[in-house]
């Protein structure tokens, strides 16, 4: 089973994929060429003596760049066949109810929504499955928090990207007892991806954790419409640096030479942030606005373009 | 012959220039496009870093969130990105410092221009079952929330908050009457004003005076290894200070250059409103009383002792050289005064 990521030129823009790093080849190229035209470029980090200084050489320089790039995306636009970009990929999940996420995905199209073609990959294991991610049989996981967590602290370069489901024990004690709770909750799963997924993919990696919010709507949803009565899992896309840090230390897993920010450094929250981000662009939708409420988000604190402005 | 020997001058004098530059250490500083960062184009220009001793190269970023990385990464030396985000990093584990500040105020309460009645006065009762737009751990929500609590207002009780993901947002809301207010930062208020016929009900720094916004800070290995290159990029700041305070035109003319902003809407923040102040102090009871604030609206649930995190002696050095150096200066003898009060 293979997960294959295919972005033409020509690929239509939905309204949910405009912004942040989640832009297909096509829109980047235009992107870049839209920037290059600016006498201000404004993608960060602008070097602010030179854009001052530079002047008419810089503009002129960018023009011949701008010109450049439209050049290459109408050739690209006028041979999509061999324009294509192909990327295969695969996401590997525990075999449990925590996990549904992946499979409301994948079933309901929400992938193919944000420009991906995932095919799932079933463990009886987060053992192996880590293993696997490890060994880059597969390129996302979806396996068990408390085994994730232990694979980190193990010096496992993973970084976790979203939350998932997490079995609901409705008894006093686990309410009252907080050793009890995190043990629970470590038998949730969460979504982590290797440490060989480079930087400059972190669009991709938007998308993907994009994909896994819209299926939490979905989820949300058939809950609410559906007649069946009771919860057995608890579901969040959040991948909630505070609760793992809790569930963290309730496992032990705090070693004294480690740097404080251990943990902090493989919890990608920013990526969760700009997802959540980007699909809060489209119609105002309750169940987003609550994750967003939910989420503590670096605010960014100024316009992301003064000289557009 | 004489335009040769015009060119030969420039040529060696730019050699002689570059070459004092390399000497000297360097420091890559992040900074966000607001007037209010200005003191660091002012610095730029009127040569104060290289006459300090520092060879100051700027960043500008669009996304506080990735400044801050890019400090915790090490591709920065300093960053200038709000007091949220690196309070946020700081509380889970990353070793910064901060060492001075950049900007203080700014945050500004919008409305439709027919709210405005009902929502003047000096009372900050006025806002009591009101729907405020903004946006979540801004600068402006922290310090609006500290604000109520000080004037005795619940804000789970009393009034209700609608979060958006962005200024423009709040703005937009706030034109279409979908809340009562919004709290937005500069130069969005400017501009809601300008495009939108929006106005400014309140400026928070009349409620709350001299809260800080973005605050200057650094990774506290680089800090502790070279205290001295840090002095003396706040001292080039305390000088770039006095040059805003004095020089108001050119000011406005190096700042309009630097971020291609409207004129208007410099001068406008800058002088005539001053909606917010450029200071390089480093605030200390305003950073505490932020992440107090921080804490009390939940946005991060355990306490963390952040004030080992504030080092206020290598500003203290820097003004003290300056003042040492024009002792009877009015400006710098204030700056004194308002260390001593903030510190």
């Amino acid at each position: 089973m293979r997960l294959t990521i295919e972005v033409h030129a020509k690929m239509p823009i939905s309204p949910l994929t405009l912004g942040g790093g989640g832009l297909g080849w096509g829109e980047k190229l235009l992107h870049f060429a839209k920037s290059a035209a600016s006498p201000t470029p404004q993608s960060p980090p602008v070097k602010g003596g030179e854009a001052v200084n530079k002047g008419q050489t810089t503009h002129n320089n960018n023009i011949l760049l701008a010109i450049f790039f439209v050049s290459v995306l109408l050739s690209m636009v006028a041979t999509p066949s061999s324009a294509s970009t192909v990327r295969a990929l695969r996401l590997g999940y525990l075999d449990s109810p925590g996990s549904a996420l992946a499979r409301i995905a994948a079933q309901k199209g929400h992938f193919r929504e944000e420009g991906l073609q995932v095919e799932l990959v079933k463990y009886s294991d987060s053992g192996k499955g880590l293993e696997a991610l490890e060994t880059g049989v597969i390129d996302v996981g979806v396996f068990a928090v408390g085994d994730s967590l232990r694979a980190i602290a193990g010096g496992k370069n993973f970084r976790i990207i979203a939350g998932g489901g997490t079995p609901i024990k409705n008894t006093p004690l686990a309410e009252l007892d907080r050793e009890l709770q995190a043990e629970n909750e470590s038998r949730g799963v969460l979504v982590l991806i290797p440490p060989s997924w480079p930087n400059a993919e972190k669009g991709t990696i938007i998308q993907l954790t994009a994909a896994w919010i819209r299926a939490y709507r979905t989820h949300q949803q058939l809950v609410t419409s559906s007649s069946r009565p009771g919860k057995l899992v608890h579901f969040d896309p959040n991948p909630d640096y505070w609760r793992l840090e809790r569930i963290w230390h309730s496992l032990g897993l705090q070693d004294a030479a480690m740097k404080r920010d251990f943990l902090a450094n493989h919890v990608y929250e920013e990526i969760y942030c700009d997802a959540l981000d980007r699909l809060l662009l489209g119609h105002i939708d309750p169940i987003l606005q609550q994750l967003f409420s939910k989420a503590i988000c670096t605010p960014n604190c100024c316009p992301a373009s003064a000289a557009r402005l | 012959m004489k335009k040769r020997i015009i060119a030969l001058t420039l040529l060696l004098s730019l050699i002689a220039s570059s070459v004092i530059a390399a000497d000297l250490p360097k420091l890559r500083v992040g900074y966000v496009p607001e007037p209010a960062h200005g003191l660091y184009f002012l610095a730029k220009e009127k040569g104060y870093f290289k006459e300090e001793g520092v060879d100051v190269e700027l960043f500008q970023f669009g996304s506080a969130a990735e400044g801050v990385a890019a400090v915790k990464a090490g591709k920065l030396d300093v960053g200038t990105f709000g007091t949220t985000a690196p309070l946020l990093f700081i509380s889970k584990g990353s070793e910064f410092t901060f060492i001075g500040g950049m900007m203080v105020g700014g945050q500004a309460i919008i409305t439709r221009p027919e709210r405005l009645p009902e929502l003047s006065g000096k009372d900050l009762k006025v806002y009591k079952g009101k729907k405020i737009g903004l946006v979540k751990l801004s600068t402006g929500d922290v310090i609006f929330r500290g604000a109520l609590k000080k004037a005795g207002i619940d804000v789970k009780k009393d009034l209700s908050f609608v979060e958006f993901g962005s200024a423009a947002a709040v703005v937009e809301a706030v034109k279409k009457g979908a809340v009562d207010a919004g709290l937005v930062w500069p130069p969005h208020f400017s501009l809601a004003e300008k495009n939108h016929g929006l106005k400014v009900a309140h400026y928070i720094e009349e409620f709350y005076p001299d809260y800080t916004c973005c605050r200057i800070f650094a990774h506290t290995d680089k800090v502790n290894a070279d205290p001295d290159t840090y002095r003396k990029f706040l001292t080039a700041l305390i000088r770039a200070y006095k040059f805003y305070k004095t020089n108001q035109e050119e000011t406005v003319q190096i700042y309009t250059k630097s971020l291609k902003i409207d004129e208007d809407i410099v001068r406008n923040e800058t002088y005539v409103k001053k909606v917010a102040d450029s200071n390089p102090d480093p605030l200390r009871k305003g950073i505490l009383d932020f992440w107090q604030h921080i804490l009390a609206a939940g946005y991060v649930p355990q306490d963390y002792p952040v004030d080992k995190h504030i080092n206020t002696e290598i500003y203290k050095q820097a003004l003290d050289s300056v003042v040492k150096k024009n002792p009877k200066d009015k400006i710098y003898q204030e700056m004194l005064t308002f260390y001593k009060k903030n510190n």
